[in-house]
Protein backbone atom coordinates (compact mmCIF):
# COMPACT_ATOMS: atom_id res chain seq x y z
CA UNK A 1 0.00 0.00 0.00
CA UNK A 2 2.57 2.20 1.29
CA UNK A 3 4.41 1.31 -2.33
CA UNK A 4 1.38 2.38 -4.13
CA UNK A 5 1.22 5.77 -2.82
CA UNK A 6 4.71 6.50 -3.24
CA UNK A 7 4.85 5.23 -6.57
CA UNK A 8 1.46 7.53 -7.16
CA UNK A 9 2.91 10.35 -5.81
CA UNK A 10 6.72 9.74 -8.24
CA UNK A 11 4.47 9.70 -11.10
CA UNK A 12 2.37 12.25 -10.34
CA UNK A 13 5.70 14.43 -10.19
CA UNK A 14 6.43 12.99 -13.68
CA UNK A 15 3.47 13.89 -15.03
CA UNK A 16 3.56 17.80 -14.76
CA UNK A 17 6.82 17.44 -17.01
CA UNK A 18 4.42 14.80 -19.15
CA UNK A 19 2.16 17.15 -19.49
CA UNK A 20 4.02 20.31 -19.86
CA UNK A 21 5.73 18.33 -23.06
CA UNK A 22 2.87 17.62 -24.26
CA UNK A 23 1.13 20.81 -24.19
CA UNK A 24 3.89 22.48 -24.75
CA UNK A 25 4.44 20.54 -28.17
CA UNK A 26 1.00 20.92 -29.04
CA UNK A 27 1.31 25.23 -28.75
CA UNK A 28 4.10 25.31 -30.89
CA UNK A 29 3.66 22.17 -33.62
CA UNK A 30 0.34 23.38 -34.48
CA UNK A 31 0.81 26.87 -35.93
CA UNK A 32 4.45 26.08 -36.82
CA UNK A 33 2.82 22.87 -38.63
CA UNK A 34 0.53 25.49 -40.57
CA UNK A 35 3.50 27.66 -41.64
CA UNK A 36 5.38 24.56 -42.80
CA UNK A 37 2.36 23.26 -44.83
CA UNK A 38 2.13 26.78 -46.66
CA UNK A 39 6.00 26.23 -47.25
CA UNK A 40 5.92 23.05 -48.71
CA UNK A 41 2.58 24.15 -51.09
CA UNK A 42 4.67 27.45 -52.18
CA UNK A 43 4.70 27.71 -55.68
CA UNK A 44 8.40 29.08 -55.28
CA UNK A 45 10.64 26.01 -56.03
CA UNK A 46 13.09 26.60 -53.51
CA UNK A 47 10.41 27.01 -50.89
CA UNK A 48 9.14 24.22 -51.48
CA UNK A 49 11.53 21.58 -51.91
CA UNK A 50 13.44 22.88 -48.74
CA UNK A 51 10.05 22.23 -46.57
CA UNK A 52 9.78 18.63 -48.53
CA UNK A 53 12.99 17.79 -47.32
CA UNK A 54 12.50 19.06 -44.00
CA UNK A 55 8.98 16.99 -44.19
CA UNK A 56 11.08 14.27 -45.18
CA UNK A 57 13.67 13.95 -42.86
CA UNK A 58 11.80 14.66 -39.73
CA UNK A 59 9.47 11.95 -40.69
CA UNK A 60 11.49 9.59 -41.85
CA UNK A 61 13.98 9.71 -38.87
CA UNK A 62 13.27 8.27 -34.94
CA UNK A 63 11.94 10.91 -32.76
CA UNK A 64 14.30 9.96 -30.20
CA UNK A 65 17.60 10.39 -32.71
CA UNK A 66 15.83 13.97 -33.13
CA UNK A 67 15.68 14.42 -29.32
CA UNK A 68 19.50 13.55 -28.98
CA UNK A 69 20.51 15.83 -31.65
CA UNK A 70 18.84 18.74 -30.58
CA UNK A 71 19.92 17.89 -27.00
CA UNK A 72 24.00 17.31 -27.71
CA UNK A 73 23.93 18.77 -31.46
CA UNK A 74 24.87 21.95 -30.16
CA UNK A 75 28.02 20.90 -28.42
CA UNK A 76 29.49 18.65 -31.00
CA UNK A 77 29.04 19.68 -33.38
CA UNK A 78 29.62 23.76 -33.27
CA UNK A 79 31.04 23.38 -29.72
CA UNK A 80 28.79 25.87 -28.12
CA UNK A 81 27.58 24.63 -24.73
CA UNK A 82 24.35 25.61 -23.91
CA UNK A 83 23.63 23.38 -20.82
CA UNK A 84 23.50 26.13 -18.47
CA UNK A 85 20.31 27.63 -20.26
CA UNK A 86 17.47 28.17 -18.09
CA UNK A 87 14.52 29.79 -18.96
CA UNK A 88 11.87 30.59 -16.13
CA UNK A 89 11.70 26.98 -14.38
CA UNK A 90 12.89 24.96 -17.35
CA UNK A 91 16.60 23.69 -17.99
CA UNK A 92 17.62 22.85 -21.40
CA UNK A 93 17.05 19.42 -21.18
CA UNK A 94 13.17 20.63 -21.27
CA UNK A 95 13.78 23.46 -24.02
CA UNK A 96 15.78 20.80 -26.28
CA UNK A 97 12.49 18.00 -25.29
CA UNK A 98 10.10 20.86 -26.72
CA UNK A 99 12.10 21.60 -29.52
CA UNK A 100 12.20 18.71 -30.90
CA UNK A 101 8.86 17.67 -30.36
CA UNK A 102 7.79 20.93 -31.86
CA UNK A 103 9.60 20.32 -35.37
CA UNK A 104 9.02 16.65 -35.63
CA UNK A 105 5.15 17.31 -35.03
CA UNK A 106 4.78 20.57 -37.07
CA UNK A 107 6.19 17.76 -39.86
CA UNK A 108 3.13 15.71 -39.50
CA UNK A 109 0.95 18.31 -39.01
CA UNK A 110 1.72 19.94 -41.66
CA UNK A 111 1.20 17.21 -43.93
CA UNK A 112 -2.32 16.70 -42.39
CA UNK A 113 -3.05 20.54 -42.93
CA UNK A 114 -1.77 20.15 -46.35
CA UNK A 115 -4.21 17.62 -47.08
CA UNK A 116 -7.03 19.54 -45.68
CA UNK A 117 -5.74 22.82 -47.61
CA UNK A 118 -5.57 20.99 -50.79
CA UNK A 119 -8.90 18.36 -50.59
CA UNK A 120 -11.13 21.67 -50.55
CA UNK A 121 -13.28 22.59 -53.81
CA UNK A 122 -11.77 25.31 -55.59
CA UNK A 123 -15.45 26.48 -55.79
CA UNK A 124 -15.45 27.97 -52.66
CA UNK A 125 -12.64 30.09 -53.38
CA UNK A 126 -13.60 31.14 -56.72
CA UNK A 127 -16.93 32.11 -54.94
CA UNK A 128 -15.45 33.75 -52.35
CA UNK A 129 -13.64 35.92 -54.95
CA UNK A 130 -16.72 37.10 -56.98
CA UNK A 131 -18.50 38.04 -53.80
CA UNK A 132 -15.40 40.25 -53.23
CA UNK A 133 -13.80 38.44 -50.22
CA UNK A 134 -9.94 39.16 -49.96
CA UNK A 135 -7.62 36.55 -49.59
CA UNK A 136 -7.12 37.38 -45.95
CA UNK A 137 -11.25 36.91 -45.97
CA UNK A 138 -11.08 33.88 -47.33
CA UNK A 139 -9.07 32.45 -46.01
CA UNK A 140 -9.92 32.90 -42.47
CA UNK A 141 -13.51 33.05 -42.93
CA UNK A 142 -14.44 30.70 -45.84
CA UNK A 143 -11.43 27.79 -46.07
CA UNK A 144 -10.00 27.44 -42.29
CA UNK A 145 -13.18 26.56 -40.69
CA UNK A 146 -14.38 24.08 -42.85
CA UNK A 147 -10.07 22.87 -43.10
CA UNK A 148 -10.61 22.22 -39.49
CA UNK A 149 -13.40 20.29 -39.56
CA UNK A 150 -11.58 18.01 -42.13
CA UNK A 151 -8.51 17.59 -40.33
CA UNK A 152 -9.70 16.82 -37.24
CA UNK A 153 -9.60 12.90 -37.14
CA UNK A 154 -6.23 13.17 -38.40
CA UNK A 155 -4.76 16.05 -35.80
CA UNK A 156 -6.89 13.77 -32.99
CA UNK A 157 -4.39 10.35 -33.78
CA UNK A 158 -1.68 12.72 -34.00
CA UNK A 159 -2.37 14.82 -30.03
CA UNK A 160 -3.44 10.70 -28.88
CA UNK A 161 -0.40 9.38 -29.97
CA UNK A 162 2.00 12.69 -29.00
CA UNK A 163 0.58 11.34 -25.12
CA UNK A 164 2.78 8.78 -25.67
CA UNK A 165 5.37 9.76 -27.23
CA UNK A 166 6.53 12.28 -24.00
CA UNK A 167 7.86 9.19 -22.84
CA UNK A 168 10.62 9.46 -25.38
CA UNK A 169 11.92 12.26 -23.29
CA UNK A 170 13.45 9.47 -21.18
CA UNK A 171 16.72 9.70 -22.81
CA UNK A 172 17.33 13.08 -22.31
CA UNK A 173 16.79 12.43 -18.86
CA UNK A 174 13.95 14.30 -18.24
CA UNK A 175 12.02 13.75 -15.24
CA UNK A 176 8.74 12.91 -17.15
CA UNK A 177 6.12 10.20 -16.11
CA UNK A 178 7.66 7.25 -17.80
CA UNK A 179 10.99 7.92 -16.25
CA UNK A 180 9.77 8.11 -12.89
CA UNK A 181 7.91 4.78 -13.28
CA UNK A 182 11.29 3.08 -14.20
CA UNK A 183 13.19 4.14 -11.63
CA UNK A 184 9.92 3.22 -9.58
CA UNK A 185 9.80 -0.17 -10.94
CA UNK A 186 13.40 -0.77 -10.53
CA UNK A 187 13.65 0.62 -6.84
CA UNK A 188 10.51 -1.88 -6.08
CA UNK A 189 11.32 -4.37 -8.15
CA UNK A 190 7.85 -4.44 -9.31
CA UNK A 191 6.10 -4.09 -12.27
CA UNK A 192 3.61 -2.08 -10.78
CA UNK A 193 4.94 1.42 -11.54
CA UNK A 194 4.58 0.77 -15.10
CA UNK A 195 0.96 -0.26 -14.86
CA UNK A 196 0.34 2.85 -12.77
CA UNK A 197 1.75 4.83 -15.54
CA UNK A 198 -0.28 2.96 -18.23
CA UNK A 199 -3.23 4.14 -16.59
CA UNK A 200 -1.58 7.48 -16.33
CA UNK A 201 -1.26 7.44 -20.12
CA UNK A 202 -4.71 6.20 -20.60
CA UNK A 203 -6.40 8.25 -18.42
CA UNK A 204 -5.26 11.39 -19.89
CA UNK A 205 -6.37 9.94 -23.34
CA UNK A 206 -9.28 8.95 -22.44
CA UNK A 207 -10.13 12.59 -21.30
CA UNK A 208 -8.22 13.72 -24.61
CA UNK A 209 -10.68 11.20 -26.36
CA UNK A 210 -13.63 12.95 -25.22
CA UNK A 211 -12.70 16.68 -25.49
CA UNK A 212 -11.75 15.54 -29.31
CA UNK A 213 -15.19 14.10 -29.85
CA UNK A 214 -16.72 17.15 -28.23
CA UNK A 215 -15.17 19.62 -30.82
CA UNK A 216 -15.90 16.91 -33.47
CA UNK A 217 -19.60 17.40 -32.45
CA UNK A 218 -19.82 20.81 -32.25
CA UNK A 219 -18.76 21.30 -36.22
CA UNK A 220 -21.58 18.57 -37.00
CA UNK A 221 -23.79 20.89 -38.27
CA UNK A 222 -22.74 20.56 -41.52
CA UNK A 223 -21.57 18.09 -43.52
CA UNK B 1 -11.04 56.44 -71.20
CA UNK B 2 -12.90 55.19 -74.34
CA UNK B 3 -16.26 56.44 -75.12
CA UNK B 4 -18.54 54.81 -72.30
CA UNK B 5 -22.07 53.76 -73.12
CA UNK B 6 -24.24 53.39 -70.21
CA UNK B 7 -26.98 51.25 -71.78
CA UNK B 8 -24.07 48.94 -72.49
CA UNK B 9 -23.47 46.73 -69.01
CA UNK B 10 -20.99 44.48 -70.42
CA UNK B 11 -19.04 44.94 -73.31
CA UNK B 12 -16.80 41.87 -74.50
CA UNK B 13 -14.49 42.52 -77.36
CA UNK B 14 -12.05 40.52 -79.31
CA UNK B 15 -11.48 38.54 -76.42
CA UNK B 16 -8.93 35.24 -76.74
CA UNK B 17 -7.87 32.52 -74.42
CA UNK B 18 -5.69 29.43 -74.04
CA UNK B 19 -5.07 27.46 -71.80
CA UNK B 20 -1.43 25.45 -72.99
CA UNK B 21 -1.79 25.06 -76.25
CA UNK B 22 -5.56 24.57 -76.53
CA UNK B 23 -7.50 27.99 -78.01
CA UNK B 24 -10.48 28.00 -76.27
CA UNK B 25 -11.75 31.46 -76.98
CA UNK B 26 -10.94 32.67 -80.56
CA UNK B 27 -11.68 36.76 -80.85
CA UNK B 28 -15.50 36.32 -78.95
CA UNK B 29 -16.77 40.31 -78.76
CA UNK B 30 -20.53 40.19 -77.26
CA UNK B 31 -22.32 43.57 -75.91
CA UNK B 32 -25.22 42.94 -73.70
CA UNK B 33 -27.44 46.28 -72.86
CA UNK B 34 -28.87 46.98 -69.64
CA UNK B 35 -32.29 44.97 -68.57
CA UNK B 36 -31.10 42.45 -71.67
CA UNK B 37 -30.68 38.89 -71.02
CA UNK B 38 -28.80 37.06 -73.18
CA UNK B 39 -28.40 33.20 -73.19
CA UNK B 40 -25.53 31.66 -74.44
CA UNK B 41 -25.53 28.08 -76.00
CA UNK B 42 -23.90 25.44 -77.51
CA UNK B 43 -22.27 22.22 -77.37
CA UNK B 44 -19.45 21.25 -74.49
CA UNK B 45 -16.16 22.16 -74.52
CA UNK B 46 -17.39 25.14 -77.07
CA UNK B 47 -16.15 27.90 -75.02
CA UNK B 48 -19.27 29.11 -73.31
CA UNK B 49 -18.09 28.28 -69.45
CA UNK B 50 -14.73 29.78 -70.47
CA UNK B 51 -16.37 33.26 -71.13
CA UNK B 52 -18.77 33.64 -68.64
CA UNK B 53 -14.76 32.74 -66.25
CA UNK B 54 -13.00 35.30 -68.09
CA UNK B 55 -15.85 37.84 -67.58
CA UNK B 56 -16.18 37.51 -63.74
CA UNK B 57 -12.22 37.54 -63.39
CA UNK B 58 -11.98 33.69 -62.63
CA UNK B 59 -10.33 33.47 -65.88
CA UNK B 60 -7.44 36.00 -67.65
CA UNK B 61 -7.50 36.80 -71.15
CA UNK B 62 -4.69 36.92 -73.48
CA UNK B 63 -6.07 39.53 -75.29
CA UNK B 64 -9.07 41.62 -75.86
CA UNK B 65 -10.83 44.21 -73.75
CA UNK B 66 -13.39 43.70 -71.33
CA UNK B 67 -16.40 46.48 -69.76
CA UNK B 68 -18.62 45.79 -66.83
CA UNK B 69 -20.77 48.71 -65.64
CA UNK B 70 -18.72 51.38 -67.03
CA UNK B 71 -15.14 50.07 -65.28
CA UNK B 72 -12.57 48.77 -67.84
CA UNK B 73 -11.66 45.53 -66.73
CA UNK B 74 -9.22 45.11 -69.29
CA UNK B 75 -7.77 46.49 -72.58
CA UNK B 76 -6.17 45.55 -75.26
CA UNK B 77 -2.22 46.83 -75.57
CA UNK B 78 -0.70 45.72 -78.55
CA UNK B 79 -2.62 42.13 -78.87
CA UNK B 80 -1.85 41.91 -75.08
CA UNK B 81 -4.43 42.20 -72.36
CA UNK B 82 -4.07 44.71 -69.58
CA UNK B 83 -5.82 44.34 -66.19
CA UNK B 84 -6.78 47.22 -64.31
CA UNK B 85 -5.41 47.27 -60.98
CA UNK B 86 -6.71 45.39 -57.83
CA UNK B 87 -8.64 47.52 -56.47
CA UNK B 88 -10.61 48.57 -59.38
CA UNK B 89 -10.99 44.70 -59.81
CA UNK B 90 -12.54 44.28 -56.48
CA UNK B 91 -14.90 46.89 -57.38
CA UNK B 92 -16.02 45.92 -60.87
CA UNK B 93 -16.59 42.60 -58.58
CA UNK B 94 -19.66 44.14 -56.41
CA UNK B 95 -20.86 45.03 -60.46
CA UNK B 96 -21.60 41.48 -60.79
CA UNK B 97 -23.23 38.31 -59.36
CA UNK B 98 -22.41 34.71 -60.49
CA UNK B 99 -24.21 31.88 -59.95
CA UNK B 100 -22.17 28.60 -60.43
CA UNK B 101 -23.57 25.27 -61.66
CA UNK B 102 -22.33 23.37 -58.45
CA UNK B 103 -24.10 26.09 -56.25
CA UNK B 104 -21.06 27.02 -54.23
CA UNK B 105 -22.59 27.32 -51.20
CA UNK B 106 -20.44 27.99 -48.01
CA UNK B 107 -20.99 24.72 -46.28
CA UNK B 108 -20.54 26.24 -42.65
CA UNK B 109 -22.77 29.00 -43.02
CA UNK B 110 -26.35 28.95 -42.56
CA UNK B 111 -28.50 30.29 -45.25
CA UNK B 112 -28.53 33.57 -43.81
CA UNK B 113 -25.24 34.17 -43.30
CA UNK B 114 -24.40 32.85 -46.75
CA UNK B 115 -26.27 35.79 -48.19
CA UNK B 116 -24.98 38.66 -45.77
CA UNK B 117 -21.42 37.59 -44.88
CA UNK B 118 -20.23 39.61 -47.80
CA UNK B 119 -22.85 42.57 -47.82
CA UNK B 120 -21.48 43.06 -43.98
CA UNK B 121 -17.73 42.17 -44.63
CA UNK B 122 -17.46 43.67 -48.39
CA UNK B 123 -20.00 46.10 -48.67
CA UNK B 124 -19.74 47.67 -44.88
CA UNK B 125 -23.49 47.36 -44.47
CA UNK B 126 -24.71 46.94 -40.99
CA UNK B 127 -26.20 43.73 -39.73
CA UNK B 128 -29.72 45.10 -39.69
CA UNK B 129 -29.74 46.00 -43.25
CA UNK B 130 -27.64 42.81 -44.48
CA UNK B 131 -30.55 40.90 -42.29
CA UNK B 132 -33.39 42.95 -44.24
CA UNK B 133 -32.07 42.27 -47.35
CA UNK B 134 -31.55 38.75 -46.57
CA UNK B 135 -35.34 38.00 -46.03
CA UNK B 136 -36.21 40.26 -48.82
CA UNK B 137 -34.36 37.53 -50.77
CA UNK B 138 -35.41 34.59 -49.49
CA UNK B 139 -39.18 36.05 -49.67
CA UNK B 140 -38.61 36.25 -52.96
CA UNK B 141 -36.95 32.65 -53.20
CA UNK B 142 -39.93 31.19 -51.11
CA UNK B 143 -36.87 29.82 -48.42
CA UNK B 144 -37.57 32.85 -45.73
CA UNK B 145 -38.51 29.62 -43.43
CA UNK B 146 -35.05 28.22 -44.42
CA UNK B 147 -32.94 31.33 -43.08
CA UNK B 148 -31.70 29.53 -40.18
CA UNK B 149 -30.98 25.80 -42.32
CA UNK B 150 -27.74 25.20 -43.50
CA UNK B 151 -27.62 24.28 -46.80
CA UNK B 152 -26.84 20.22 -46.46
CA UNK B 153 -30.29 20.27 -45.61
CA UNK B 154 -31.61 21.72 -48.56
CA UNK B 155 -32.61 20.25 -51.81
CA UNK B 156 -30.45 21.27 -54.96
CA UNK B 157 -32.78 23.44 -56.07
CA UNK B 158 -33.20 25.55 -52.92
CA UNK B 159 -29.68 25.59 -52.43
CA UNK B 160 -28.95 26.86 -56.39
CA UNK B 161 -32.17 29.85 -55.24
CA UNK B 162 -30.18 30.67 -52.03
CA UNK B 163 -26.67 31.01 -54.43
CA UNK B 164 -29.26 33.34 -56.27
CA UNK B 165 -29.90 35.07 -53.29
CA UNK B 166 -26.44 35.08 -52.73
CA UNK B 167 -25.29 36.87 -56.00
CA UNK B 168 -28.34 39.40 -55.96
CA UNK B 169 -27.70 40.67 -52.37
CA UNK B 170 -24.87 42.66 -53.48
CA UNK B 171 -27.62 44.64 -55.96
CA UNK B 172 -25.53 43.82 -58.77
CA UNK B 173 -25.69 45.32 -61.93
CA UNK B 174 -25.49 42.25 -64.51
CA UNK B 175 -25.58 38.30 -63.15
CA UNK B 176 -23.90 35.74 -65.11
CA UNK B 177 -25.34 32.25 -65.01
CA UNK B 178 -23.21 29.06 -65.95
CA UNK B 179 -25.18 26.50 -66.55
CA UNK B 180 -28.01 26.89 -63.43
CA UNK B 181 -29.73 23.79 -63.59
CA UNK B 182 -27.31 21.64 -64.41
CA UNK B 183 -26.35 19.42 -61.39
CA UNK B 184 -30.02 19.39 -60.58
CA UNK B 185 -32.54 16.51 -60.84
CA UNK B 186 -35.13 17.66 -63.65
CA UNK B 187 -38.24 18.07 -61.16
CA UNK B 188 -35.72 20.24 -59.44
CA UNK B 189 -34.92 22.70 -62.09
CA UNK B 190 -38.58 24.30 -62.49
CA UNK B 191 -38.11 26.40 -59.06
CA UNK B 192 -34.73 27.73 -60.38
CA UNK B 193 -35.79 28.58 -63.67
CA UNK B 194 -39.23 29.92 -62.42
CA UNK B 195 -37.13 32.45 -60.35
CA UNK B 196 -34.67 33.45 -63.58
CA UNK B 197 -37.97 34.13 -65.02
CA UNK B 198 -39.02 36.74 -62.73
CA UNK B 199 -35.73 38.06 -62.08
CA UNK B 200 -36.11 39.18 -66.21
CA UNK B 201 -39.54 40.20 -66.25
CA UNK B 202 -38.02 42.78 -63.40
CA UNK B 203 -35.40 43.89 -66.15
CA UNK B 204 -32.21 42.36 -64.80
CA UNK B 205 -29.66 42.02 -66.85
CA UNK B 206 -28.63 38.57 -67.33
CA UNK B 207 -26.28 36.60 -69.00
CA UNK B 208 -27.27 32.34 -69.00
CA UNK B 209 -25.16 29.82 -70.12
CA UNK B 210 -27.58 26.89 -70.27
CA UNK B 211 -28.65 23.49 -72.28
CA UNK B 212 -32.65 24.46 -71.37
CA UNK B 213 -33.31 25.23 -75.21
CA UNK B 214 -37.29 25.98 -74.86
CA UNK B 215 -36.17 28.36 -71.68
CA UNK B 216 -33.63 29.68 -73.84
CA UNK B 217 -36.37 30.57 -75.81
CA UNK B 218 -39.23 31.83 -74.01
CA UNK B 219 -36.98 33.69 -71.26
CA UNK B 220 -33.99 34.79 -73.00
CA UNK B 221 -34.09 38.47 -75.18
CA UNK B 222 -31.09 37.03 -77.82
CA UNK B 223 -29.22 33.66 -77.54
CA UNK B 224 -25.40 33.46 -78.78
CA UNK B 225 -24.50 30.30 -80.22
CA UNK B 226 -20.75 29.25 -79.18
CA UNK B 227 -18.82 26.31 -80.55
CA UNK B 228 -14.99 26.29 -81.50
CA UNK B 229 -14.38 28.76 -79.39
CA UNK B 230 -16.35 31.62 -81.61
CA UNK B 231 -20.17 32.60 -81.89
CA UNK B 232 -21.15 31.12 -84.75
CA UNK B 233 -24.50 32.59 -84.61
CA UNK B 234 -26.33 35.64 -82.49
CA UNK B 235 -29.98 36.96 -82.63
CA UNK B 236 -33.45 37.44 -81.63
CA UNK B 237 -34.07 34.37 -79.00
CA UNK B 238 -37.05 32.99 -80.43
CA UNK B 239 -35.89 33.19 -84.52
CA UNK B 240 -32.45 31.31 -83.62
CA UNK B 241 -33.93 28.40 -81.97
CA UNK B 242 -36.60 28.09 -84.61
CA UNK B 243 -35.52 29.38 -88.20
CA UNK B 244 -31.36 28.87 -87.38
CA UNK B 245 -28.97 30.19 -90.42
CA UNK B 246 -26.02 28.47 -89.78
CA UNK B 247 -25.48 24.78 -90.51
CA UNK B 248 -23.89 24.20 -87.00
CA UNK B 249 -26.60 25.85 -85.44
CA UNK B 250 -29.05 23.52 -87.26
CA UNK B 251 -26.99 20.70 -86.02
CA UNK B 252 -26.89 21.57 -82.53
CA UNK B 253 -30.18 22.35 -82.38
CA UNK B 254 -31.94 19.33 -84.01
CA UNK B 255 -29.76 17.23 -80.74
CA UNK B 256 -32.97 18.87 -78.86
Amino acid sequence: MENIVSTLIQLGQGFKFTFGIFGFTLIFSIPLGLLVSKGRMSKIFVVSLFFRVYISILRGTPLMLQLLLVYFGPYYLFGVNLGSIQVGPFNYRFLATIIAFSLNYAAYFAEIFRGGIQSMPKGQYEAATVLGFSKMQTYFKIIMPQVVKRVLPSVSNEIITLVKDTSLAQVLSVAEMFTAASAAASRQVSVVPFIVAGAFYYGMNLIIEALLNGVEKSMSYYS
Amino acid sequence: MSEINNDIVLEIKDVYKSFDHLDVLQGISLNVNRGEVVAVIGPSGGGKSTLLRCATTLERVDSGRIMIGGDVLCEDKDGRAVYCDKKREKEIRSKFGLVFQNFNLFPHFSVRRNITEALIHVHNKSRAEAETICLELLDKMDLREKADSYPCNLSGGQQQRVSIARALATNPEIIFFDEPTSALDPELTKGVLTVIKELALEKMTMVIVTHEMSFARDVADRIVFMDGGVIVEEGPAYDLITNPKQERTKAFLAGY
